[in-house]
């Protein structure tokens, strides 16, 4: 019987822990206990023949550490095959009775990912992926993967068992004390991506002993639709006299087990420190026991790397701001490839409380698929909201979806064939939550009815695909009400038939209710509400629009939906306000006309500098804005804020001011430049720019501190800066220098073993780009070492590259 | 005594109880000996920088205690090169303890949230981060001496790879001893820099007569160009 069959009606047992019973049989510290499975069979048989013994139903290969990052791909095969050749021996020396499984067991490579490690995505599933083969070609059973503390890492083991296998895979993850993973995913949002990506079995192991872990297998259980699975160490270790102890002895780690298994728990072994002793108990004390049945908990869930986002009655709030349509200066940072801006966007919107991120990046000019998926990746190194990959290209949404770390939303997919044909199976293998556009080949019906038709013809496609209902929302397309006065109203008739009647969620993009209307807001806020009352579930929205947020507030402390209107009132006076922002600080400066009181000051020539000096930011921008009125924006540059720039630079130079008073005053003329540049984009153009600076952290380091600050400060006195961001190749360097013909670079290296890529770098410059200098900083390097590697020029901060640049750019100009 | 175990130690978050100490922090932002000067604004923005981070911080630390030998006046230690330095730290143990700790991935994420809308935040991050794993650190140390000290033994400065002659490389002798990816979370990339980057591997001494110098100074550093140098 297969093992997902015998799990339909049985409580599967596990096997307990195997490193610490090889340390106690002699396994050496650092020493790597694959290579037992070679050189000691007879133990590795021993230990398995006593877990089966014991009443285990499942197995694990002795391969946790089996990866092509630890060994070499002969010795790698041939500590596989030893493996699962003993645990088969093992299977085949018990006499126990119960049915027997063999698991390919796979733990963590050890490597941390991108965004917070060096190790690629796709490298990590090409790992893992190498493991899933070997094992699966020596005949097991199923796949293990177990005790993995990431998420994107579990994503991608999942991910390569599944593109090269059959076989059943249960994933199992490591959490800590605050009931997460190491980095950061809760429970549930694990369960919501490894269902969604059809993980047979789910739960925890490792790290903790079975009472600390209740929680964690709570959430486990009311959230998966799948098997959970167990698989605890005995407590936590102690030195007793030069013995190791565990705290958990096995009459109380089964006596725990079986209120998890009564619970539902349905997979159940241990971990470190537990023994065949362990299984044996736990088996006994839950005797007879009948397994509670799995059921679908129907919950519709999207996640982040940390959280879910559940959809139900309360409306969810996508942000709709990252999109190009309709927006040039959006445009603007896409050609260039400004991710900085389209940050901004996002951490605006989170910050004014959306739950979702809609991504969309498409402009005819530039390549989408890539340009998709680094927004993606960049997003979510900094925000921690659920995305909603939003795109029409199939091969940009595989893509983002392939490298999005969670389960995300997919916008979209429709009525027609062809559409369903090209988005169910990424859905399918991906997981996702999908926007279904109740159109098919015939347009948009006008009436209700045949919206809901194709909604049904929807539901039906995406069963064939093995899409269950809770996955897809449908947005019954909200129609410009100006051209079609009856178009608000077919909108939310369907809206609310496929909300009660056929028990889905509803999605809709509210905003495009009031095109070509005068106060767009107040009408879009009142469709809002509407849609709201009909059923809405998620609404792609403007979070900067106060009105909006005042009808989300109000509809949820309405409609039962905030307790005490606890939320309401936390949060309405953030958008009571009328648009505010600038009046309110013009007055703050009108009061306080630059508070000269402070200490020694420098002397200064104007408010403005002496904002600058002092690092304040708003009042910075307060004072650019009403010297605009009077001054050119160039002189305002070159007479005050320079100078400014000028006096902190030199009091960082002669140690009067330090690195956090620099990089105040940096953020304080960066506000003044963005007035400035707002100011110059109106007008004729007309450039600020003092030269081109292409900058990079060098192949191999990932330290990109100062590097940043180096960037920051270049951009304050007026060079166009080209950051390339860290662990640059040598050939991205001298492509952009190249294709910009910039007269400057400046390379950073923190690390004694990445000089030798910088010198590489600079190498490939003088043949491709021999007008370019090079200036190099950071940790390791001195003016000796810059020297040697044949830099222009050895800068030992951020103010001696300033320096140097200007200096360079005065020699071109004469 | 040789154990095979790695044991784990986790302290509760807020402080981990290592008080913070602000002077710490300021002296890694680079003022050195210069920390009255800092102006409120800073002060504040430091204040709100501590109460962002209220709760980021998760601090374990994984460590393993293992006999030491001496052999022609260097100890022998599982590792793939000597070290005079290091020899000269533990002079006079019987055994070391290995150690790596932690205090999580939070930080990281927070400073790179920062890092590109508010860099003075981020740096203070930094800093602050910096101040926290040592604190940790020597609070671990401190509690480990405080063992030692009933055994009779008292306990050397702390040696960390990268110091002296003691190459980066052995950052690799750690990860394999310590186990450190499966215990506390900390990996290792392929430029010996670790992930959570606010984290440190160390070694120090235990033995009867030894460690009259706690504290690993900078004059006994051969780092003479280091900014934070004292001496």
């Amino acid at each position: 019987m297969n093992v997902l069959d015998y799990v339909k009606d049985h409580i599967v047992y596990l096997d307990g822990g195997m490193g610490t019973l090889l340390q106690k049989r002699g396994l050496q510290p650092g020493e790597l206990p694959e290579r037992w499975n070679v050189s000691h069979p007879d133990v590795i048989v021993e230990i398995q023949k006593s877990y089966f013994d014991a009443g285990s139903n499942i197995v694990c290969t002795n391969t946790f550490g089996a990866n092509s990052l630890k060994f070499e791909e002969e010795e790698l095969k041939s500590l596989i095959l030893a493996a699962v050749e003993n645990a088969k021996r093992a299977r085949e020396l018990s006499g126990a009775s119960q049915e027997k499984y063999i698991a390919l067991d796979i733990g963590p490579m050890g490597k941390l990912l991108e965004p917070y490690g060096d190790f690629a995505f796709e490298d990590a599933v090409s790992v893992y992926a190498k493991t899933v083969q070997i094992g699966a070609a020596c005949g097991v059973d199923l796949i293990f993967i177990e005790t993995m503390n990431d998420s994107y890492d579990t994503k991608a083991a999942l991910l390569a068992a599944k593109e090269n296998c059959d076989l059943p895979v249960f994933v199992s993850n490591a959490y800590g004390e605050d009931g997460k993973l190491m980095t950061g995913a809760s429970p549930a949002a694990m369960v919501a991506m490894l269902e969604g990506m059809h993980a047979d079995a789910i739960g925890a192991n490792c790290s903790l002993g079975p009472g600390q872990l209740k929680g964690v297998v709570e959430e486990y259980l009311s959230y998966a639709s799948v098997p959970v699975l167990l698989k605890p160490n005995a407590g936590l270790p102690r030195s007793e006299n030069g013995q190791t102890i565990y705290d958990v002895d096995p009459r109380e780690f089964a006596a725990d087990m079986a209120d998890y298994i009564q619970a539902g728990v349905r997979i159940a072994g241990g971990c470190c420190g537990t023994t065949p002793e362990y299984i044996a108990a736990t088996r006994q004390a839950t005797l007879g026991m009948e397994p509670k049945p799995v059921t679908d908990k129907n919950r519709t869930l999207i996640s982040s790397y940390t959280h879910v986002v559940e959809f139900q009655d309360s409306p969810v709030l996508i942000g709709e701001r990252i999109n190009p349509t309709g927006k040039k200066r959006f445009k603007e940072a896409l050609r260039n490839r400004d991710i900085d801006y389209i940050l901004g966007e996002g951490l605006a919107q989170q910050e004014r409380g959306a739950h979702v991120l809609d991504v969309n990046v498409g402009l005819p000019e530039i390549d989408e698929p890539e340009l998709l998926k680094t927004v993606c990746f960049e997003l979510q190194a900094i925000i921690d909201l659920p995305l909603q990959i939003d795109t029409t290209d199939v091969t940009a949404m595989e893509l983002a979806l392939r490298r999005y770390n969670g389960k995300a939303m997919i916008n979209s997919v429709n009525g027609k064939e062809e559409v369903m044909r090209e988005v169910f199976p990424l859905v399918r293998k991906y997981g996702g939550l999908v926007v279904c556009l109740t159109l098919d080949e015939n347009g948009i019906p006008e009436t209700a009815q045949e919206r809901v038709a194709i909604a049904e013809k929807i539901i039906r496609t995406a069963e064939n695909y093995g899409i269950a209902k809770k996955d897809l929302i449908f947005d019954t397309l909200a129609m410009t009400v100006s051209a079609d006065s009856r178009a608000a109203l077919a909108t939310l008739q369907s809206l609310n038939i496929i909300r009660h009647k056929l028990g889905c969620h509803t999605s809709l993009g509210v905003s495009n209710v009031s095109f070509g209307l005068p106060n767009r807001e107040i009408i879009t806020a009142a469709f809002f509400s509407l849609a709201m009352e009909n059923g809405l579930s998620a609404a792609i929205m403007n979070p900067n629009s106060n009105e909006m947020m005042k009808s989300y507030y109000s509809f949820r402390a309405l409609h039962g939906l905030d307790e005490n209107c606890t939320d309401y009132i936390t949060n309405i006076g953030r958008y009571a306000t009328v648009e505010a922002a600038t009046a309110s600080s013009g007055k703050t400066v009108a009061e306080n006309p630059g508070s000269p009181s402070e200490g020694a000051e420098p002397k200064v020539a104007s408010d403005l500098q002496r904002a600058i000096v002092k690092g304040r930011k708003e009042q910075a921008a307060v004072l650019t804005v009403k010297m605009l009125e009077c001054e050119e924006p160039l002189d305002i540059v070159t007479n005050h804020i320079i100078p400014a720039l000028d006096i902190v630079g030199k009091g960082f130079e002669k140690k009067t001011m330090y690195l956090p008073q620099l990089l105040m005053s940096a953020e304080a003329s960066q506000c003044a430049f963005e007035k400035i540049r707002q100011k110059m984009t109106e007008g004729p153009s007309e450039s600020v720019s003092r030269g081109k600076f292409v900058i990079a952290t060098v192949h191999g380091d990932i330290h990109d501190i100062g590097k940043n600050i180096v960037k920051l400060i270049l951009e304050n006195y007026g060079f166009d800066v080209y950051d390339l961001g860290k662990d640059v190749p040598p050939e991205r360097v001298v492509e952009t220098v190249v294709e910009q013909h910039a007269p400057l670079v400046g390379l950073s290296a923190l690390m004694t073993t990445t000089v030798p890529a910088m010198e590489e770098t600079i190498k490939q410059l003088r043949k491709a780009a021999p007008w370019a200098k090079v200036v190099v900083g950071g940790a390791v390097l001195t003016q000796e070492y810059a020297d040697s590697i044949g830099a222009d020029c050895y800068a030992k901060d951020a103010m001696a590259t300033v320096r140097y640049a200007m200096q360079e750019m005065e020699k071109l100009a004469k | 005594m040789t154990e095979n175990t790695v044991y784990v130690k986790k302290y509760g978050s807020g402080d981990g109880g290592f008080p913070v100490n602000e002077r710490e922090i300021w002296r890694y932002c680079g003022y050195m000996g210069m920390a009255e000067t800092v102006d409120d604004a800073l002060k504040e923005l430091l204040s709100e920088v501590r109460s962002e981070l209220e709760g980021a911080f998760s601090y374990k630390v994984c460590y393993r205690r293992m006999e030491l030998s001496w052999q022609d006046g260097m100890p022998v230690l599982p590792f793939g090169v000597q070290s005079g330095d290091l020899a000269r730290c533990l002079a006079g143990s019987r055994e070391v303890i290995l150690f790596a700790a932690t205090v999580g991935l939070e930080i990281d994420r927070h400073i790179a949230r920062h890092q590109r809308f508010a860099p003075t935040k981020a740096l203070l991050m930094q800093a602050y981060g910096a101040e926290r794993v040592e604190g940790l650190c020597d609070g671990f140390c401190r509690e480990i001496a405080d063992q030692a000290a009933q055994e009779g033994l008292s306990c050397t400065a702390r040696f960390s790879p990268g110091y002296g002659d003691l190459p980066l490389e052995t950052q690799n002798d750690f990860f394999r001893l310590l186990d450190c990816s499966r215990q506390i979370g900390i990996a290792l990339n392929e430029s010996l820099l670790m992930t959570p980057s606010k984290s440190v591997t160390a070694i120090f001494g235990l033995g009867e007569c030894v460690g009259e110098k706690r504290r690993h100074g900078c004059a006994d550093c051969t780092g003479v160009d280091c900014a934070f140098r004292t001496v």
